[in-house]
């Protein structure tokens, strides 16, 4: 509950200096980058997470790992989360900047779930669907998962759009249940 | 035997399967976070509104208490082994809310409104909010009908009226459900033609039991619908086996079941039976939800969760159809602590409290209330002109009789005027006592109380004092039935009406058989 406050504030403020100084497309890249490598990297969070490590040899190891990789004003963000002893938060940090600039720039990170792999067209068709209903430019995330039997579910945010035959079972062992379907 | 064949069924269902729709379904949705002793940690459900019933997995109904920056508390109503972590919640974007209308009455229901007494679902389309704002100044007015109880210590003494929050407190087997249930069952009155005629309207019950045995509440229903007092009763139940969120919910369940009939014009009486367990199942909710804890661990709004229900009592202005909602809490003392956290809490929100003592029902005084100490604040307004004039006396002759009761011991040591105030209160303490499930019309309270505060018993031995309210009443029914008729439609006593009472009552000393 706590975590969330800081890394909001901290994530704010990387947005917005990065808006003034006009260079939000390199530090997203940036940021993706870092996120990325801290998630893949088990060893790496949690030289971050240790109280043990100084913050220095912590920022020496960055340094060493990231530099001619990304910009200068992201290495000094990092340095600057480092240096009031919030490295732990790095990766949440990178995480709500990479939503903030999303909800910025309105874009919205649309999951996909299917049961099968969607055709190329069956994507287009998808996205341009989607753009309209909810206005806003949309990225897609696919996933294929089996439990759905047949179907799709699309989630935005927290709210599903939910096309599944899973969620159509549900909804029709619900109604054989309540005894709307009568069998005479 | 009559025979079915396969494929004759499987026709029927693709013919009744067919009309079945698959559209996208669009909801809201988060995840579990932690779960764990009722409470669930809950993130996503983004736009979620407070008291808001979510679903979980395996039909666990949740309502949302806590609203984080990054995570939402709910207390689920159901088992909390049924939901893991990383299950999916759903948003039912409804606000706890109860069926509420004349359906109800003669059902037995949890706090969510489903029925729990096997007599199949409750066919309504009215549904209100559980948490409903109380009403202000200008929606209100005075209390002015009463309430009869039919117990006559407390209809003469301690008056409720429609509108009015009465707080009936005592330890615990001192008989404050009893008072409660009588209260129901005389409400049978109000129903009738006759009540009707003389312009009284029929009161609506809900009793609701929080926290008591099932056995106990079974009981209770079995006891109003041998007195006929389910037509015009709903029983809201969360026992003690259910989760706290239930016991928590419950009166303002009640609340909301009394609120319809005050709002339509009606009149409704509703009972908390009892509040502490309630407090003390907010405690566990809140202190489950990590809120800080005060006072004998009770949370900082433990005062509101209180004055919040009872402030939905009210009177209705006319304008708004005059109708009522009585409240009569009941609250649970240690040892007869009233200066405890909660009893305090309550004592100061209601209009007056009827205070039931173990030492007077322990030496027979049933119903055990001390007169003494019990208030009602507002009821007076609403007693009736005849019993406000006998109550007079009556309230009088008991506080002398309680000043000197202390000297009672000393016997034949002392002066007349003593003796006889003594005299005259142990046969008035005697006249008030009250079988269970019996209460007695205003009109007979009236008389006996009349008779007793007249020194009609004086000559009399206190053992006796019942049979002769009893013989006294009878015989004023079968000779003298116009003294009770005038007493109901004209509410008052008029100087012929005492003299005819007095003379009345001087033929029946004449014919009375005294034992001794």
């Amino acid at each position: 509950m706590g975590d969330f406050r800081i890394l909001h504030r901290y994530a704010t403020s990387l947005l917005e200096t990065s808006l003034e100084k006009n260079n939000l497309d390199v530090v997203t890249i940036d940021f993706n980058l870092l996120v990325e490598t801290l998630e893949q990297s088990r060893e790496l969070q949690s030289m971050l997470d240790s109280p043990v490590i100084r913050p220095e040899l912590k920022l020496n190891i960055l340094r060493e790992i990231f530099d001619n990789k990304i910009s200068k004003d992201s290495m000094d963000f990092i340095e600057f989360v480092i240096s009031k002893n919030r490295e732990s938060l790095l990766s949440s940090i990178g995480k709500r900047f990479l939503e903030l600039r999303d909800d910025h720039l309105g874009i919205a990170n649309v999951f996909v779930t299917s049961v099968t792999e969607f055709s190329n067209d069956q994507k287009n068709l998808l996205q341009t669907r989607l753009e309209k209903i909810l206005d806003k430019k949309v990225r897609l995330n696919f996933k294929t998962d089996i439990i759905l039997v047949g179907g799709f579910i699309a989630k935005v945010n927290d709210t599903l759009y939910d096309a599944s035959i899973r969620h159509q079972l549900e909804l029709l062992k619900k109604q054989f249940l309540t005894g709307e379907i009568s069998l005479n | 035997m009559a025979e079915v064949r396969p494929d004759e069924i499987s026709a029927i269902l693709r013919k009744q399967l067919s009309g079945f729709e698959s559209e996208v379904d669009i909801y809201d949705v988060g995840t579990v976070l932690q779960i764990g002793d009722g409470i669930a940690r809950v993130y996503g459900l983004s736009k979620v509104m407070a008291t808001e019933l979510v679903e979980f997995p395996n039909d666990v109904i949740g309502m949302v208490l806590n609203l984080d920056e990054d995570s939402v508390g709910c207390v689920l109503f159901g088992e909390s082994s049924l939901v893991k972590e990383g299950d999916t919640v759903k948003r039912t974007k409804r606000v706890a809310s109860i069926p509420v209308g004349k359906e109800l009455l003669g059902r037995v229901v949890n706090p969510l409104g489903k029925p729990i007494d096997g007599k199949g679902a409750i066919n309504t389309d009215k549904f209100l909010p559980i948490e409903r704002k109380a009403l202000g100044v200008i929606q209100r007015q005075g209390v002015k009908e009463p309430v009869q109880t039919g117990i006559a210590a407390i209809d003469a003494m301690i008056p409720i009226g429609r509108g009015q929050r009465e707080l009936i407190i005592g330890d615990r087997q001192t008989g404050k459900t009893a008072v409660a249930i009588d209260a129901i069952i005389n409400q049978k009155n109000t129903h009738t033609e006759e009540a009707k005629s003389l312009g009284i309207k029929p009161v609506y019950c809900v009793y609701v039991a929080i926290g008591q045995k099932s056995s106990t509440v079974a009981q209770v229903v079995a006891k109003l619908q041998e007195h006929g007092a389910m037509d015009y009763t709903t029983v809201v139940v969360a026992s003690a086996w259910e989760p706290a969120p239930l016991q928590y919910i419950a009166p303002y369940s009640g609340a909301t079941l009394g609120e319809y009939f005050r709002d339509n014009g009606m009149h409704s009486l509703v009972i908390y039976d009892d509040l502490s367990k309630q407090a003390a199942a907010y405690r566990e909710l809140s202190l489950l939800l990590r809120r800080p804890p005060g006072r004998e661990a009770y949370p900082g709004d433990v005062f509101y969760l209180h004055s919040r229900l009872l402030e939905r009592a009210s009177k209705l202005s006319d304008e708004l159809g005059g109708g009522s909602l009585t409240a009569l809490p009941i609250i649970e003392t240690q040892q007869g602590d009233v200066s405890a956290y909660i009893p305090t809490n309550v004592i100061s929100i209601t209009d007056g409290q009827i205070y039931l003592e173990s030492s007077l029902f322990n030496s027979g005084v049933r119903p055990a209330i001390n007169v003494g100490i019990s208030v009602s604040r507002v009821g007076g307004n609403a007693q009736i002109k005849a019993m406000k004039k006998v109550a007079g006396s009556l309230k009088l002759d008991l506080a002398q009789y309680r000043e000197l009761e202390a000297f009672a011991k000393f016997g034949s040591d002392l002066d007349q005027s003593t003796l006889k105030t003594l005299n005259k209160g142990a046969r008035l303490v005697e006249l008030l006592k009250q079988g269970q499930y019996a209460p007695i019309p205003v009109e007979k309270q009236i008389v006996s109380i009349f008779l007793g505060t007249k020194g009609f018993m004086d000559s009399i031995i206190v053992a006796d004092v019942k049979r002769f309210e009893k013989e006294a009443l009878e015989y004023f029914e079968v000779k003298h039935r116009d003294i009770f008729e005038t007493l109901k439609k004209e509410k008052d006593i008029s100087k012929e009406l005492e003299a005819k009472i007095n003379s009345a009552a001087q033929d029946f000393l004449k014919v009375f058989k005294k034992t001794a």
